[in-house]
């Protein structure tokens, strides 16, 4: 009895920094935001609770649903393309080609760069008056005058996700090369032998077998690019006229340039909805994938 | 007319010569196994064949047709690997199908082929499994469907029941000399395994360092090899091999001083070994206790009783490790001096070089 009782306090003597770590910086804000959420809280001193007035207030007027289908419509074209691409990059890595390591290398600065520099880099790019993409395309004619591609709802959107994506394609893709890596050369060559050209063998063999790393790299990316925030706030601000205004933009709009706290805190606790419930899915399908691979 | 031949064939990878000229005929129907010790090409050489290495220099003909160039699909071969290379998310059917889909062939031709292989393979039962939940041998035995169903004209089998416990391997090498029956396709097979080579094989292919170190049939190989390498090869236990050197060689004799073990008579006719350092070659399995026509007296270290068999291990005074296996339960104790003899006809003879003279 006594040495199960010490082993328990053993334990947690053990767990203890960690337990407190993650109180402090995960456990208190949390609680902390749901409480402030069904407050007034404001740069007033002091606050008053108001029950479900904030919630009521964000889902009965206003855009917040606008704000949450063009949350997922942005999160959705980002993610996809990302794994497409990324997909298409492990595939050219993987190729053997002479200076394939060289290859592998050129494709990590959007990841190692400071991400700061790589989006106010693609500001540049995106500029219409000085901007290199609208240059280009004036210089080989395909467009008649300069295009502030920030400047516009729908090119501000599109510029967004490209931006997104260049950021995000390198992990997908090392990580699928990776996932590409481990399958038995065996099981290529036993197709080559029976007749399988690339492409078949790309279909048939190389993608159901990577379907593991697709399922657990597609959540992960939709959970971080749910949330992303510097790429959006240094191109558009949310702008031009909301049109590139995410959940994360929104909240923090409302919580730090409107300063309602309150509200903000609202605002943030519907997102933290939906990242837990990505957060679900994304470990079932780890654990369902691991019980799959047991068998 | 011969299905597969090699012609000088070479392969380097780099600066390193790991096929150095194999020239090989093997006849249709054939059962054909490339042996030897881990390193000396015989995968290489397979590979070769399958198409899956390209050839450094030389020639693979295939039904008369030089195929250096052609991917394997178009060389009517087909390959089973070691590790079976099954697909993990594909159905046993599916996988035995694969080569069929591959083809394009229309499904009732897919079923009549996959149904037929699977029950020449008695996989039945299992066609709706996943390769994950067979077990070793039917593993085995879904590759070896894949390969049967493209209706080669050479299968060729790469170290096939190596990931297979020894009880399941004799089994499947059973099944393996019937399905050579039934289906009489020419056969190439790969082993490091002598015992595979011996059972299985119309003629084996020893194989040391990239090159050709003999060809014949087992018994062949076993009776007269050609060299010091494949008479320590093949036989288990290993041939003994004991030093002397040519005391005489006439033409009809060579004496050949033993050192302590004394001299020995053999009936050679060849004079050129007069003079040189020789090694002398008695299988343990032709050895008898306490007769002989040459008797050597030694005494075991080691000895193994195997019901059937006793062995014996010794180290003559030359410092050679000496095996003798005896039938039955002689009367042979550890440390205790033992009279061995052997008969000068099933004495092996090799010159200087390690070749065999005759």
């Amino acid at each position: 009895m006594t040495s199960t009782r010490s082993a328990t306090l053993f334990a947690l003597a053990l767990l203890a920094p960690a337990l407190l770590y993650i109180l402090t910086i995960v456990a208190y804000p949390l609680v902390d935001t749901i409480i402030l959420s069904f407050t007034n809280a404001s740069l007033r001193p002091g606050y008053d609770f108001i029950g479900w007035a904030n919630y009521e207030r964000i889902f009965g007027a206003g855009n917040f649903t606008e704000v949450i289908i063009r949350t997922f419509v942005w999160t959705f074209f980002s993610v996809s393309l990302k794994m497409i691409i990324g997909m298409l990059g492990a595939v050219l890595l993987n190729a053997a080609i002479p200076g394939q390591a060289l290859f592998r290398i050129l494709t990590m600065p959007p990841w190692i760069v400071p991400m700061a520099i790589g989006i106010f880099m693609w500001g540049w790019m995106y500029n219409g008056q000085f901007g290199m993409i609208s240059g280009l395309l004036q210089n080989f004619g395909i467009t008649d005058g300069p295009i502030a591609w920030l400047a516009y709802g729908e090119t501000a959107f599109w510029a967004t996700i490209i931006t997104d994506v260049w950021i995000g394609v390198p992990m997908v893709t090392i990580y699928f090369l990776a996932a590409m890596q481990s399958i038995p050369r065996d099981l290529h060559e036993a197709a080559w032998t029976d007749g399988a050209g690339r492409f078949y063998r790309f279909r048939r063999i190389t993608v159901p077998l990577m379907v593991p790393a697709i399922i657990t790299m597609s959540l992960l990316s939709l959970i971080a690019t749910f949330n992303s925030f510097d790429i959006i706030w240094i191109l558009t601000q949310g702008g031009p006229s909301g049109s590139t205004t995410t959940m994360i933009i929104d909240t923090y709009k409302t919580a730090m340039g409107s300063r309602r706290y309150g509200e903000g805190a609202a605002r943030a606790v519907v997102i933290s909805l939906f990242v837990t419930a990505f957060c679900i899915v994304y470990f079932r399908a780890v654990r369902k994938l691991q019980q799959g691979e047991a068998k | 007319m011969s299905q597969l031949s090699l012609k000088r064939l070479e392969k380097s990878f780099n600066e390193a010569r790991i096929i150095k000229g194999i020239d090989l005929d093997v006849s249709e129907g054939e059962f054909v196994v490339f042996v030897g010790p881990s390193g000396c090409g015989k995968s290489t050489l397979l590979r070769m064949i399958a198409g899956l290495e390209d050839v450094s220099a030389g020639e693979i003909e295939i039904g008369g047709n030089i195929v250096n160039d052609l991917p394997p699909v178009q060389r009517g071969i087909a390959m089973v690997f070691q590790s079976y290379a099954l697909y993990p998310h594909m159905s046993v059917y599916e996988n035995i199908a694969f080569p069929l889909r591959v083809e394009k062939l229309p499904q009732a031709e897919v079923d009549n082929r996959v149904q037929a292989a699977a029950k020449v393979l008695q996989l039945e039962s299992r066609l709706q499994h996943r390769p994950g939940q067979l077990s070793g041998g039917q593993r085995q035995r879904v590759a070896i469907g894949r390969a049967i169903v493209r209706q080669p004209k050479i299968f060729l089998f790469d170290e096939p029941l190596s990931n297979l416990d020894a009880a399941l391997r004799s089994e499947m090498r059973i099944e393996l000399m019937e399905l050579h029956k039934r289906l009489g396709s020419t056969m190439i097979y790969v082993t490091h395994d002598q015992i595979e080579a011996m059972t299985m094989a119309d003629k084996i292919v020893v194989l040391n360092a990239g090159e050709i170190a003999q060809i014949g049939s087992p018994l062949e190989l076993y009776h007269k090899p050609d060299n010091l390498f494949v008479a320590g090869f093949i036989g288990s236990p290993k041939m003994n091999f004991i030093n002397g050197r040519v005391r005489a060689a006439n033409g009809t004799t060579v004496t050949v001083d033993l050192g302590k073990l004394g001299t020995i008579e053999l009936p050679r006719s060849s004079t050129e070994v007069a003079g040189q350092d020789v090694t002398i070659g008695i299988r343990p399995e032709h050895l008898t206790l306490g007769s002989g026509e040459f008797i050597i007296e030694t005494t075991p270290n080691i000895v193994e009783h195997l019901g059937i068999h006793t062995i014996g291990y010794a180290t003559l005074p030359g410092g050679e490790n000496f095996i003798g296996l005896f039938e039955g339960n002689p009367d042979l104790e550890d440390g205790k001096p033992m009279k061995v003899g052997f008969d000068i006809a099933q004495t092996h003879l090799f010159d200087a070089r390690g070749l065999a003279v005759y």
